[in-house]
């Protein structure tokens, strides 16, 4: 009877854990993007459903060759919440993503769901409008000024002919002198596009013409430069200065609560022709000194391209598998002779936090911990915590590039707690003590005046100065190399890239002698580590026992460069007994080592990559957070263009399992094969992709395990299938050219061993389908429409009844936006209307009214204002009532200019 | 109603007038006139549109560059000219036709392909052949000189129907009486080119003394 209650309350626990996944997963809706465009900022968009405010939300980035992931915050348009991938970042070989939002109460939403940063969603790149290699060239030709040409004059007549460009669509030129646009001021008359510059200032000007042929493709910009003459040779006295300056005011009210955020950002640059500062500021009302910074500063001065000195906030990156673009503060050296590389980083990770906000934000009072004296007082153990150590950082980097042949670098990381950053008293903290405490009244109090009232209750406080029971603090090193090689004429690449890291998880103690170092593993001070002994004093015989006087060094002497203690993993980086019998498999095989072998062939339009890595279980690098030690991955891909670079196939497999160790049983493997389709007819005509994934995970079991008395199904085998059909249709009706994209894509989910398992075996994965339709219209250049249909099904395993079932859930969202230029192109005024919709066990609907206005007040001034509302229509089934609510409100206020 | 006519037609005739377009003006200095195929009367500013059937012409101490929006080929004009620009266009390209009522011009031809460049004066015809030439055309005393200095001049008097090629550092003398003579050209009877003397190689020469105390001369050009 006892058991049974036992079952239930477990099964009860799986289901509300199951139930709580579930309905996180209904609060975050996305669509992931059909491709993005290179060279454009790809936003990504997500809808929360839950009204509950987030914290923050976060989207990861990286390339598909990268390891580690770049942050960028997602910010609250009020409709949705956006993120703007850079430009720089879509490369041609795409592009990863991953999604999390984090909640008050320590949730955290991600998509995808499960195991978010080993499970990115990929999505391609392709290029501008115009696919076919390079963009096409047009027939202008340049009348005046000439290339190169030194003008007398800094009044110069611009000028190009048209008369052999009879496909250009003339409505679409675009004009930019020195990156400004000059579009306004031009004079298209016939075949020829004439601007009369005034004022030109001394030195190089460029020109820059940009344009589209009658289908609207992008045809290559026709870019040229020119200077002023007479005035070049005071050029180099010349210091020109750029910049721009950002502000932001938002108000927002999402329920009941208020959130009012101003921001400030600016860029300054300083060129002096032989060297140049550039200099970036975020300053927000969101940073706090309760978590780490959220302002930004930095100042970049590069001298050529030779050395570069970065200070404040930079994203250094040595490689994968180490340092890969997190924020550093500090200062970066990276000078750089093109064959010789030195980098340099030293700064902090994080800063010290000495406190999280409210109550009990740095102190907690540990009732158990309560010693009891003889005399009868109490001695109170009062734990520091909600701090966050300095964790600084030191690098190293030397590089070399022999005759573009050979490529090798060595590195050594070092990352370190600073235990003496966080100040144990915080005279402001308070913290709640309850009523138990003897002649204390129940209430919040600081650490004096908590002192006090022990004192006078004749009692003592115990406040640690170490060993805190929060956040240890943590010890790493990482030395490794890389070495690289080019063949048959830079058609083949390969490289390998190895690493090896030291790391302490606890370092309060600082380190260790040889004396406690020959204690460590045993009692006995013999001069041997893990030397044990029989009832007659016996030494016994064991082939893992070490010598101290192997050991070379004094541990103790280390203590700068690494601390050595019992808390660092690994002791003994490679294992001594495999080494002797086979050296090579026990430094493949060190489990604190980390590598890649990768080779890489582009031969008649194949890129393939045929890659090894291999990260062991107790490899870290703190300055790498997302690395996913204990796997071996092997990927094989190859991406190809076929008929004229018209049809693209991305074709390819992965296998990961974490079998590093020999002591591994049941290794989860994961196979995941791929292709991806993309058919590019031509300019103006339709346009397929068709992505395929499946991806099987299992674990080898093959049958139930007993935990206890008890029989649990570990059994893994599930295949997941995802595939999505793309197609976008360019067509005019009459002056308008439309642009169509329908997206539809469907996950299912399969568990292999479903015949075999009993009735209620929770199946957790979620079923999806997907259909999305998007009509972009263009009736001129001063008017422009979007709409957006989504409809997204689920099948959510759940338990009812005790028993599996799959409940239906349906998220179905319609938008439309429209753009629409006023006063010459001077104001843009932007609206959106949109309606989300959910259906489920619980329904509702939202509906969003967004407008906002750009005004260019000047070439280098626009203010943007944006406000929005969201009404709420809930159903609520009990009851059977119905009621709308102002869901949301906002209103944004930014100020751009450029100088 | 009234109104989408008269756009209409505003619209046709600039296209009409976009019909006619051969050249820019690209630099010019003093007074310059441009005489437009209807009579009335402009001056010519950087930037200006020539079309088939203008007149340009250049005052004492005046110049003028045009270039044409087919080929870039230029004409350069210089004081005391008068010359009316025709031609035709065609598709992918505008064959040229320079009359030169008096004065002196250099044209640089880019289009060596065609034959659809001529500069004809009350004398002679220069068909050209190559890319660049003198054409000094003395309407008072009826004669005309070319200086061929890169390419093929083919160079025809009017009145007898000889014809010679005018090759690089040659110049045909042509008159009213027939004749037509070639002799090497004197560089020291070049009119200057005004954008070229603007922009022409000037030298700086320091003299020095090396460790043996020999003289040496380090020049520098620069334009």
């Amino acid at each position: 009877m006892i058991e049974d209650i036992k079952i239930k309350k477990a099964l009860l626990a799986v289901f509300f854990f199951f139930l709580s996944i579930m309905f996180a997963q209904r609060n975050i809706y996305h669509i992931p993007p059909a491709n993005a465009q290179s060279g454009e900022d790809l936003v990504i968009k997500v809808s929360l459903l839950d009204i509950e405010k987030p914290i923050k939300g976060t989207l990861y980035y990286r390339s598909p060759k990268g390891e580690s992931y770049l942050e960028i915050p997602f910010v609250d348009t009020g409709f949705n919440w956006e993120a703007k991938l850079p430009s720089f970042s879509l490369t041609e070989d795409g592009i990863e993503y991953l999604i999390t939002f984090q909640f008050d109460n320590e949730k955290i939403l991600s998509y995808p769901r499960v195991d978010p940063f080993n499970n990115p969603i990929f999505v391609r790149t392709v290029q501008e409008d115009n696919y076919f290699g390079e963009p096409l060239e047009s027939d202008i030709l340049i009348l005046s000024p000439f290339p190169n040409a030194n003008l007398n004059t800094d009044n110069p007549v611009i000028a190009v002919s048209f008369f052999n460009a009879t496909e250009i669509n003339r409505n679409s030129v675009e004009l930019f002198l020195d990156g400004a646009d000059m579009s306004s001021k031009y004079i298209f008359d016939g075949d020829i596009l004439v601007y009369a510059a005034k004022g030109l200032r001394n030195g190089f000007h460029t020109v820059e013409i940009r344009l589209k042929d009658l289908d609207d493709q992008i045809i290559k910009p026709l870019i040229w430069s020119f200077s002023v003459k007479e005035l070049v040779e005071k050029e180099s006295n010349t210091i020109s200065y750029f910049g721009n300056i950002n502000s932001r005011l938002t108000a927002e009210k999402i329920v009941d609560s208020e959130i009012n955020i101003a921001e400030f950002s600016g860029k300054f640059s300083l060129d002096a022709q032989w060297a140049r500062l550039d200099n970036s500021i975020r300053i927000s009302s969101k940073e706090s000194i309760y978590n780490q910074p959220y302002n930004r500063l930095s100042s970049n001065l590069s001298f050529g391209r030779f050395l570069e000195v970065q200070i404040g906030d930079f994203f250094p990156q040595f490689t994968n598998l180490t340092i890969d673009g997190k924020r550093v503060r500090g200062l970066g050296l990276d000078v750089d002779f093109n064959w010789l590389r030195f980098q340099l980083i030293n700064g902090e990770l994080n800063r010290a936090v000495q406190r999280k906000s409210g109550i009990n934000g740095a102190y907690d009072l540990i009732y158990d911990l309560t010693d009891n004296e003889t005399d009868g007082t109490k001695t109170y153990y009062l734990d520091r915590t909600g701090f966050e150590f300095k964790r600084g950082i030191y690098g190293a980097r030397l590089s070399t590039n022999l005759f573009n042949k050979v490529e090798f670098g060595a590195h050594l990381l070092k990352i370190r707690d600073d235990t003496t950053s966080v100040s144990r008293e915080i005279s402001d903290a308070n913290f709640f003590v309850d009523s138990s405490i003897d002649g204390i009244i129940s209430g919040n109090y600081n650490l004096n005046t908590f002192q006090t009232q022990l004192s006078l209750n004749n009692h003592n406080l115990f406040a640690p100065s170490s060993n805190w029971k929060g956040i240890k603090p943590q010890d790493n090193l990482i030395v490794g190399f890389n070495i690289g090689t080019f063949l048959d004429n830079r058609k083949i690449a390969i490289d390998f890239d190895w690493n090896l890291s030291l790391y302490n998880k606890d370092i309060w103690d600082g380190a260790l002698s040889i004396a406690q170092l020959d204690t460590s593993i045993d009692n006995s001070l013999d001069g041997f580590i893990g030397r044990t002994y029989d009832e007659n004093g016996d030494p016994i015989v064991s082939s893992s026992e070490i010598s101290t006087d192997q050991i070379p060094f004094d541990p103790g002497r280390m203590k700068d460069i690494f601390i050595i203690n019992t808390n660092m993993t690994p002791l003994i980086p490679i294992d001594y007994t495999i080494m002797k019998s086979s050296p090579l498999t026990a430094i493949i095989n060190m489990p604190s080592s980390a590598f890649k072998f990768s080779i890489r062939g582009k031969y008649n339009r194949n890129n393939i990559l045929l890659e090894y890595q291999q990260i062991g279980p107790e490899y870290i690098s703190l300055a790498n957070p997302f690395l996913r030690n204990n796997s071996r991955n092997i990927t094989l891909q190859n991406r190809i263009g076929l008929l004229n670079q018209k049809v693209f196939l991305n074709i390819g497999f992965k296998h990961r399992d974490n079998k590093i160790l020999d002591t591994v049983v049941n290794p989860l493997n994961t196979n995941t094969f791929f292709i991806n389709a993309t058919f590019l007819p031509g300019p103006g005509l339709p346009t397929f992709s068709y992505n395929y994934q499946s991806i099987n995970k299992n674990n080898e079991k093959t049958n139930l395990d007993s935990v206890g008395s008890k029989i649990v199904d570990l059994r893994e085998d599930s295949d997941a299938t995802t595939s999505v059909l793309a197609l976008t249709y360019p067509f005019n009706s009459g002056d308008v050219k439309n642009n169509i994209t329908i997206n539809y894509g469907n996950v299912i989910n399969l568990d292999n061993f479903a015949s075999k398992r009993n009735e209620a075996y929770f199946f957790a994965k979620t079923n999806s389908n997907i259909l999305s339709f998007n009509l972009s219209s263009i009736f001129s250049s001063f008017l422009r429409t979007y709409v957006q249909f989504n409809r997204t099904s689920l099948e959510i395993p759940t338990f009812e009844n005790d028993l599996f079932t799959k409940l239906p859930y349906t998220l179905t969202s319609l938008s439309f936006n429209i753009n629409r230029k006023f006063l010459g192109e001077k104001l843009v005024s932007k609206s959106e209307a949109s309606l989300l919709s959910s259906k489920g066990k619980n329904s509702s609907t939202l509906l969003g009214l967004r407008s906002g206005v750009d005004y260019y007040v000047r070439e280098d001034l626009n203010l943007n204002l944006l406000a929005y509302f969201r009404f709420s229509h809930n159903k609520n089934p009990d009851e059977n009532e119905r009621k709308i609510d102002i869901n949301a409100s906002g209103i944004t206020l930014t100020m751009f200019y450029k100088f | 109603m009234p109104i989408k006519i008269m756009v209409t037609c505003a619209l046709l005739i600039s296209s009409l007038f976009a019909q006619d377009q051969m050249a820019i003006s690209t630099k010019v200095f003093g007074n310059v006139e441009i005489i437009k195929k209807k009579g009335s009367s402009l001056k010519l500013k950087q930037g200006s549109i020539l079309s088939i059937g203008d007149q340009i012409k250049t005052s004492r101490g005046s110049f003028a560059a045009i270039i044409f929006i087919d080929d870039r080929s230029i004409l350069k004009i210089k004081e005391n000219s008068i010359l009316t620009i025709n031609g035709q266009r065609k598709r992918g390209s505008i064959s040229k036709e320079i009359n030169l009522q008096g004065g002196t011009l250099r044209a640089q031809v880019t289009d060596q392909n065609r034959k659809n460049f001529i500069v004809e004066s009350s004398v002679s015809v220069a068909s050209v052949k190559g890319t660049d030439f003198w054409f000094i055309s003395d309407n008072d005393n009826g004669q005309d000189f070319v200086h061929g200095l890169d390419g093929l001049i083919a160079l025809t008097n009017k009145n007898s129907g000889i014809s010679v090629d005018i090759e690089a550092g040659i110049t045909g003398f042509s008159n009213i009486d027939g004749n037509l003579q070639t002799k090497k050209t004197d560089p020291k009877i070049l009119p200057e080119d005004e954008i070229d003397s603007k922009s022409k190689i000037n030298s700086i020469e320091i003299e020095f003394l090396d460790s043996t105390g020999k003289k040496k001369k380090l020049i520098i050009n620069y334009r």
